[in-house]
Formats: structure tokens, C-alpha cells, sequence
């Protein structure tokens, strides 16, 4: 099915299921937080859907709201759909303020045990009724979440100084003119001079050859 | 019956063990890396596990964020650093499906062929590690003796020798010199004798299959439901490759290749020996792939014209967001970026197949004896650059 027909499916059976969103490439499917544990529960079971395996969780943050995003895909049905969470942002909401609550699907799919703790360690997200709801790759006494648009870097953590710069690595003015580009290299020409091949490539001096009886001296 | 008897409920009650916790790592041998494993151990059996991991956490996705499109395709190497050509190739997909643009032909071809030796020289550690894990030293010599070979041939295009940067948006770095595809051929024919030798040092050796066959089952249900692929959702028998059913390059539609799975051989389907198996079967049709595509190479360009002239100022795709899967060796690897039509990405999610291979482990482990979950963590084949990112 494609993602038209998976998303009319989907939209019949659950109330709460936005309409199909197909102005980006891969088109998504926004559903209500309140509705989004029946609708995977559904996408799982229901015999034609048949996503079997939840790919992938990320939050992705916006300047007007929070996207928590599940890639769902079916590995017998050969189709995949991607579902969206999107929780508005508060008036003056901030990563110390604002720490948005989505329904987890643990129970509904194993995997997405992992992917809700690390998405709650770096993006802030709070997935309730999580069984475990801990940080996954910082360390558990980490203030903040790094993947947060207004995130500052930490002067020191557990008395190590952190000399991070919160210029952006790559900044250029709209003045300055582009760099030159590197000239591709003409075909045909190597990098590097290519050894002999594999099968007659010669050992150091003394040692054994890779073929028995091509000579080599004797080993000290 | 009579002998049991002796034993009191007394008595038994002085051989109690106080329950044991352990920690597996994050420094040892069998941990392929940085992974630290909490264990409960009820004598030598695994009660309960817990894994820690984040020891080599580099915010690759926050690197992602602040460097342009082009600039972080080098930091996916990083990621699953045996298998940089994979990660490359990957990013450099998602990265044209986000601009709309296609490699040409040669270069195309050229990337099968470089992901394939380097899905090689990938389960060519798999395989050297395993045998260490499990005691047998001797194979990995042999596994890193080809290895060696892979890396000999990739450093020619590349010039690196193990993180490549060579598949980049629009096709690849550079061209390859006259000799190569006549190199890699010689190589193939050479490593197919090789892997005969492997079978017989590890594969088919008594106490390798008594350590591995009937130990850390997964089955077919409950590798989906962790969201394991790769081998280890193969070896539990699904026959799911994306190469074959979704190609995301095109030319493995037009190569024939099988995609083994997991039979239960010497024990029960989807137990570490099956998971072995499979990543052993999978070089030879590496191999198989790679004569088909060298024999296929067109002449022309290596990098998308247009491409060349986008890159003298940073890529600037528009709005959008695109969701990109490829078939690396330790499974799949998703790359989802946003774009807000800026020089670098809003969000640049790595969804890494160790990640969510190593998941499963703390549901693998409890009843196994302490012994085999090394043989576990093993037959996972995580790399914790990919894991911790």
C-alpha cells in the first residue's frame, strides 16, 4: 500500500488521525497525542498494515512546536509510514521551562524503549508511562538537553572544564566570497601508486613470501 | 532418587549464594568497545542485565546541526567506523533525495562496489572477534591477513585507509586508476579460497558450535519487535534485506545475489551460531555482487556535474525532510534529516543498527550463563562508535 492508502486505513479506524501531510518527500501522517498509542496499536495489528517493526524515534524542535516522529515499516507488506507527534510551543517556552509530554509506545513496540530514553536525554522529551525513563548516553546527573535549539553548553562539568565555543562551526557572511572549489581530480590518475596485487604482494626482506617456494631468504 | 534425598532442605539452605552483581566492562575484551553490562548473577547464571552505554558519545548529531551537508558526511564515517563506506553512502542518499539529485552511473557502480569490500572487511572482524571471544585466537590473524587486502585496495581511490570520505553527495571522491577493478577481481578469486580455510578453522570446529549453537536464541518476533536487522534479524530467519527489497541504489536490482538466513543448522533458529553463519554467507555473496558489478562499470563521470557546481558555496537544499535507509553490514542505518532551507540541517537523526542490536541484549541474557553472554554480545556484532554516536 502506499502511504495514501495506509493513512485512509489508518484515519477510518482511529479517531484522532490528522490528515496526510505530502508537500515533503516522504509524506507523514499527524496524529493527536491522545491517539497515538491506538494508532500504532493499530498500523502493529491490524493484517493489511502489518508494520511490524518500529524503525526509528526522533523529536525534532521548531521554532513554533516539538515533533516527536515514528518510522514504522512492514517488512512482509513492503511499505512504510512515518507518523508525527507535534506539540505546540508555550508563550516564552525553553528548555529549562517547557518539557513536552507524549504517550509511550514501549508498550506497543520494544524498540521504541531506547529510542524514547535518548530522545528524553538530548531533546528534552518527556515520554509518560516509559518503564524506565532514564538518561541513555549522557551521564545521569547532566543538566539540560544538548540537542535543544537554546541549549549552552556547560563552563565545566564534574570539575572538568569543557572549552567549548558556541560559535556554529560553520558561519560564513553573505559578503565574503565563496571559497575556491577543490579541482576534481582528472581521471584516471591515482592518489596514492597502487601496490602489486594481492595475490603476489611481496613481504618484507628475509621473512616468507605470501607464496611458498616464490624465494625470500633465509629467516635469521 | 535415593542419592537426592541426602540433601536436606537444611543443608541446602547452607549452600545458598548471595546474589552477585557484576559488572561486565566497560574496559574488557568481549565488550567490542566501551559497552559496560550490570550484571546479576545467580552463581554462574545471569539473573538480570542492564546495559550502560554513552562512553564514546561525540554528539554527532549535534555536530550534524552546526556543519554544512558536505562537511559532516566525513563525521558519519565515524560513526560505524568498520563500515565507513556504508555510513557515507547512506548520508550521501539521504542528502540527494533531500536535493533531488541523482549520481551518475559510474559512480553509482563504484559505490556497490566499495560498500561491498568494505561489508567485507566489516565481517571480517566479526568473524577474527567472535573466535577470540570464544577462545580461539588463531582466526583473527587470518581474518585482519584479508583485511589488510580490503584496505590495500580502498586506499587506492580513497587514500584513506580505514575512514574513507569517499562516497560524497553527487557520487564519489575520485576516480579509480586503470588497474583497480582488475585488482579487486584478483582479490575476489583469492579470498574465496581464504574463506574455505575460515569454515574449516572456526566454522565448523566442535567446541565453536557446542559454545554457540543453542545459546542466546532470538526469535523471529521478538528481533522485530527490538527493531533488530541486519544479520541478526536474518539469522532469526526473516529474509529481509534492503538491498534486495528496497534498493536504494539501483544497481542491486540489476545483480543477483541471495540474502542468507538463519536455519537453525546445529541447534535452534536464531541462536549465535546462526546469527555466525549468516555474516559468513554474506561475504561470499559480497563477492558474488562485486564480480557482477566490476564487469558492469561504465566509463564517465564519477560525480554529478551540477553537483560539482553546488559545491562551490555550502549546499542549501530547500524545505524538507526526507527518512533514508541503507543496508549495512550490522543492519540498517536511517538517516531522517529537516531541512528549514538553511546550509546545515535543523535535525540530523542517525538511527544506528548496533543501537538497536544491542537493545535486545538485556532481554537475551537473563538465563544464560555468564560464559555465554560473552558468546551473546558477540554474535550482535555492535560497534559502540555507532551505539553511542
Amino acid at each position: 500500500m502506499n502511504e495514501d492508502a495506509l493513512h485512509a486505513r489508518l484515519a477510518a479506524a482511529v479517531p484522532g488521525v490528522g490528515v496526510l501531510d505530502s508537500s515533503v518527500k516522504d509524506p507523514f501522517v499527524v496524529v493527536e497525542p491522545g491517539a497515538l498509542v491506538a494508532a500504532l496499536t493499530f498500523l502493529r495489528d491490524d493484517p493489511a498494515c502489518g508494520m511490524e517493526m518500529l524503525h526509528n524515534v526522533t523529536a525534532v524542535e521548531r521554532p513554533e512546536a516539538m515533533e516527536v516522529v515514528y518510522h514504522v515499516c512492514s517488512l512482509s507488506q513492503h511499505h512504510s509510514l512515518t507518523v508525527k507527534v507535534r506539540m505546540p510551543r508555550p508563550e516564552g517556552g525553553t528548555h529549562d521551562t517547557w518539557i513536552p509530554e507524549v504517550p509511550s509506545v514501549a508498550g506497543v513496540y520494544a524498540s521504541a524503549d531506547w529510542h524514547e530514553r535518548e530522545q528524553w536525554d538530548l531533546l528534552g522529551v518527556r515520554f509518560t508511562g516509559h518503564p524506565d525513563l532514564r538518561r541513555i548516553l549522557l551521564p545521569p546527573e547532566w543538566k539540560g538537553h544538548p540537542l535543544r535549539k537554546d541549549y549552552v553548553y556547560p563552563g565545566e562539568h564534574g570539575g572538568i572544564p569543557l572549552e567549548l565555543d558556541a560559535v556554529p562551526l560553520y558561519e560564513r557572511g553573505s559578503d565574503e566570497p565563496p571559497p575556491e572549489p577543490h579541482p576534481p581530480r582528472p581521471p584516471g590518475t591515482p592518489l596514492v601508486q597502487p601496490p602489486a596485487p594481492f595475490s603476489s604482494r611481496p613481504v618484507a626482506a628475509g621473512g616468507r613470501t605470501a607464496e611458498p617456494g616464490a624465494g625470500g631468504g633465509e629467516p635469521h | 532418587m535415593e542419592a537426592l534425598e541426602l540433601y536436606t532442605v537444611d543443608e541446602r539452605d547452607d549452600l545458598y549464594t548471595e546474589e552477585l552483581k557484576l559488572n561486565l566492562g566497560p574496559q574488557h575484551p568481549s565488550t567490542h568497545g566501551v559497552l559496560r553490562v550490570e550484571l546479576k548473577m545467580d552463581g554462574e547464571i545471569i539473573t538480570a542485565s542492564r546495559c550502560d552505554i554513552g562512553y564514546l558519545h561525540r554528539c554527532a548529531e549535534k555536530i550534524g546541526e552546526n556543519v554544512s551537508y558536505l562537511q559532516f558526511t566525513p563525521y558519519t564515517d565515524r560513526m560505524d567506523y568498520l563500515a565507513a563506506c556504508n555510513n557515507e553512502l547512506a548520508w550521501s542518499l539521504a542528502v540527494e533525495k533531500l536535493l533531488g539529485v541523482e549520481a551518475p552511473e559510474r559512480a553509482q557502480w563504484l559505490r556497490v562496489i566499495v560498500c561491498e569490500l568494505n561489508r567485507i572487511a566489516s565481517h571480517l572482524i566479526a568473524f577474527g572477534t567472535y573466535g577470540i571471544d570464544m577462545g580461539a585466537n588463531t582466526p583473527f590473524f587470518y581474518a585482519f591477513r584479508e583485511r589488510e587486502a580490503v584496505m590495500a585496495l580502498l586506499e587506492r581511490p580513497s587514500g584513506a585507509r580505514m575512514l574513507y570520505n569517499y562516497v560524497r553527495p553527487g557520487g564519489v571522491a575520485h576516480d579509480i586508476d586503470e588497474s583497480w577493478l582488475s585488482d579487486v577481481l584478483a582479490f575476489c578469486g583469492e579470498f574465496e579460497k581464504r574463506w574455505a580455510e575460515y569454515n574449516q578453522l572456526l566454522t565448523t570446529n566442535r567446541i565453536f558450535i557446542g559454545r554457540t549453537a543453542n545459546v542466546g536464541v532470538l526469535p523471529r518476533d521478538m528481533a522485530l519487535a527490538w527493531g533488530c536487522t541486519g544479520p541478526v534479524l536474518r539469522g532469526s530467519g526473516v529474509k529481509w534485506d534492503l538491498r534486495r527489497d528496497v534498493p536504494y541504489l539501483w544497481p542491486y536490482d540489476e545483480i543477483e545475489f541471495d540474502v542468507p538466513v538463519g536455519e537453525g543448522t546445529h541447534g535452534t533458529l536464531g541462536d549465535c551460531w546462526d546469527r555466525y553463519w549468516v555474516r559468513m554467507r554474506e561475504m561470499m555473496e559480497s563477492i558474488r555482487i562485486i564480480r557482477q558489478a566490476c564487469a558492469r562499470v561504465p566509463s564517465g563521470d564519477f560525480m554529478d556535474k551540477a553537483m560539482v557546481r553546488m559545491y562551490k558555496s555550502p549546499l542549501k537544499p530547500g524545505k524538507g525532510e526526507v527518512y533514508m535507509r541503507c543496508e549495512n553490514p550490522r543492519g540498517e542505518l536511517g538517516f531522517y534529516i529537516v531541512s528549514d532551507g538553511g546550509t546545515s540541517p535543523l535535525r540530523c537523526r542517525a538511527r544506528g543498527p548496533s543501537f538497536c542490536n544491542l537493545s535486545v541484549l538485556d532481554a537475551l541474557l537473563p538465563g544464560c550463563m555468564i560464559a555465554d553472554g560473552v558468546a551473546v554480545i558477540g554474535s550482535l556484532d555492535i560497534v559502540l562508535g555507532e551505539v553511542d554516536r
